[in-house]
């Protein structure tokens, strides 16, 4: 196993949001986690991405738990928030600069992630100017720059043109072939199909489900 | 560590991207601050140098003694700088104080002369003004009332016991010559009661004129709407960039560092755009400081270090108001509203002297109250530890909040 999710619990105030996550993925593996809106997808992401605390629980990868030693977060995981974490006044090249040395920018831009990613095809534009395309793919360059185990993707693929979602899911394939693991949260049903593992949030917890393509029977459930 | 400087850099570039469109609006602002301190400055010298109090007489004016008391004050008295008296009838005073031309209105009731030869007191003249108007000038106005109707009575009754005395020593054809000279005498000591006292004006904020007082003011008010000009810095779009920023390590203390330092560029780039005109324009004698009179623009130049604590306390609270403020737009409402009430209670559209004692107390509590308190020591050369105090704690308390809005937008 290579990560081990147990017993998260968060609530605001009084009310409970998530009352028992407990899950586990191997290297290599895609964990797609849906729900309805409100369900607490995005503050199960956060908390494993360490932007926000669980009030209890545990979250192992590679015998250590994260969350009590958030310190290692940076490190191992990247994380893309549901809305993109770019600063629009600046070019993609500005935007990555604040995470990669100019060294290891060059790098990644002419054999690495990020030319997966087809960044270097907008390197100069503003990001104001960018597509939602770009502005995502752009977003989880900058979440990879410590070629992190694990990558939690927030929504996607939320408002994107097929095209787009193809060259996203592209890289996800190479990256999980390469032994990282991927969380994402999703409501895009095409997303369950890169997925090896399918998760509903309901009432605080993950009841693992089986996407046989029905998807009227996934809304259903959810 | 090091992402924390890459993010502080980041902010550096977007500041820098927006230099040119924040210049643009600073020379903007500049010229309105600018033309409404040159309004302010002129207008207070001319209240205080030129302009004179229009009261209107009405009433009975009919006696002659009346209208040459009256002439003699208009023609020869030292209060003529002053107080302009105006003869008129009821229905002109009513619609003139309507109107504002006036400043008060003396109503002589009937017989009061009569009452005065008899040597009695017993007529008033009322003497009407506005709230608004009950001023030091209304209290004056009242005391030299007073004091004429007293110096009248005395008069009259003068004159009575010297007519008296004449009689008993049977010079009764000496008494209309000697009436006369006495009236004469009377006159003569009241209108030549010049040195009777002087009034020295202090001036205001501990002793700056009236023209540094709202040339200082002026500046405050433009370092404080000057979160207007930087908003843009502040259109983050939704929180992912803090959670992001949080997820790789850099928490909401070294977000907000890496921000308020970016923005203190902005805030000194306007502070400079400002100051350019009002060095050139005291150089070149356009703007009259008393305090500065004659020495070109070195003593603003001394001056200009002041300001800064000011300013960066003040951008503090701008941050800390954008970062309170749910969306640009109501952060920009925030900054307009809590600039223009501030700048208000703490005098920097009129002087806070005026105004009611606790009034005064909560504008001088206020962040805009300790910058000017210490923006006007500052310009007397003399910025005392109570002064610096205040504004470091402000400066500290908003930049404590912001860190703590910023850290619960997070958690």
């Amino acid at each position: 196993m290579e990560i081990e999710v147990t017993g998260i619990r968060k609530a605001y105030f009084r009310k409970k949001v998530l009352t028992d996550i407990t899950f586990s993925a191997e290297a290599g593996s895609c964990v797609a986690i849906l729900g309805s809106n409100g369900s607490g997808k995005s503050t199960l992401l956060s908390i494993l991405a360490g932007v926000r605390g669980a009030d209890s629980g545990s979250f192992f990868y590679q015998g250590s738990d994260l969350l009590r030693h958030p310190g290692q977060i940076p490190k191992v995981l990247g994380y893309v928030p549901q809305g993109d974490p770019l600063l629009e006044e600046l070019t993609a090249w500005d935007n990555l600069r604040m995470w990669y040395d100019r060294k290891t920018l060059k790098r990644e831009l002419s054999e690495g992630a990020l030319r997966l990613l087809g960044i270097d095809s907008f390197l100069k534009t503003p990001v104001r100017r960018m597509s939602g395309g770009m502005k995502k793919r752009l977003s989880i360059g900058c979440a990879v720059v410590s070629r992190p185990g694990i990558l939690l993707l927030d929504e996607p693929s939320a408002a994107l043109d097929p095209v787009c979602k193809e060259n996203i899911r592209a890289f996800l394939d190479v990256y999980r072939k390469e032994g990282g693991i991927v969380l994402m949260a999703t409501h895009d049903a095409q997303d369950l199909e890169l997925s090896n593992a399918c998760y509903i949030l309901r009432d605080g917890m993950l009841h693992p489900w089986q996407y046989d393509g029905d998807f009227h029977k996934l809304v259903a459930n959810l | 560590m090091r992402q924390a400087g890459a993010y502080f850099l980041a902010q550096l570039k977007r500041a820098a991207r927006l230099l040119p469109g924040q210049i643009l609006a600073d020379m903007i602002v500049c010229v309105c601050v600018g033309a409404l301190a040159c309004l302010l400055i002129a207008q207070g010298a001319a209240s205080a140098e030129g302009s004179r109090y229009r009261i209107g007489m009405v009433g009975d004016l009919s006696d002659s003694y009346l209208g040459f008391g009256i002439a003699a004050v208009q023609e020869m008295d030292d209060s003529r700088f002053m107080v302009e008296l105006v003869p008129m009838s009821e229905q002109e005073a009513q619609d003139a104080f309507l109107r504002g031309e006036l400043y008060a209105v003396m109503r002589v009731p009937e017989g009061l002369m009569e009452s005065v030869v008899y040597g009695k007191n017993d007529r008033l003249i009322t003497y009407t003004a506005t709230q608004g108007q009950q001023g030091l000038g209304t209290m004056v106005m009242g005391e030299i009332t007073d004091v004429a109707s007293t110096l009248v009575t005395c008069s009259q009754s003068a004159i009575y016991a010297m007519q008296r005395v004449l009689a008993d020593q049977g010079r009764g054809e000496e008494i209309g010559r000697e009436t006369d000279q006495l009236n004469l005498a009377l006159i003569n000591l009241v209108l030549s009661r010049g040195g009777f006292g002087d009034v020295e004006v202090l001036g205001y904020g501990d002793g700056l004129s009236l023209e540094l007082y709202y040339f200082s003011g002026m500046i405050l008010l433009f370092l404080l709407l000057s979160g207007l000009l930087n908003s843009a810095l502040f259109a983050h779009g939704n929180g992912a960039v803090f959670c992001f920023l949080k997820a790789r390590g850099v928490g909401a203390f070294w977000q907000i560092l890496g921000e308020f330092l970016a923005y203190l560029l902005l805030v000194s780039v306007g502070l400079v755009m400002l100051c350019l005109p009002l060095g050139f324009g005291l150089e070149r004698g356009l703007l009259g400081i008393p305090e500065w009179e004659g020495m070109g623009a070195a003593p603003f130049l001394a001056f200009l270090p002041v300001l800064f604590p000011a300013a960066v306390m003040f951008a503090a609270m701008q941050f800390f108001l954008f970062e309170a403020a749910e969306g640009i737009v109501n952060g920009i409402l925030s900054q307009l509203i809590c600039g223009i009430g501030m700048g208000y209670l703490s005098g920097y559209f009129y002087p806070s002297a005026f105004f009611p004692e606790k009034m005064r107390a909560l504008g001088a509590l206020l962040p805009s109250g300790a910058a000017a308190r210490f923006v006007q020591a500052g310009a007397l050369g003399k910025i005392p530890a109570a002064a610096w105090a205040a504004v470091f704690v402000w400066l500290s308390v908003f930049l404590g909040l912001t860190i703590m809005v910023r850290w619960s937008r997070t958690r």
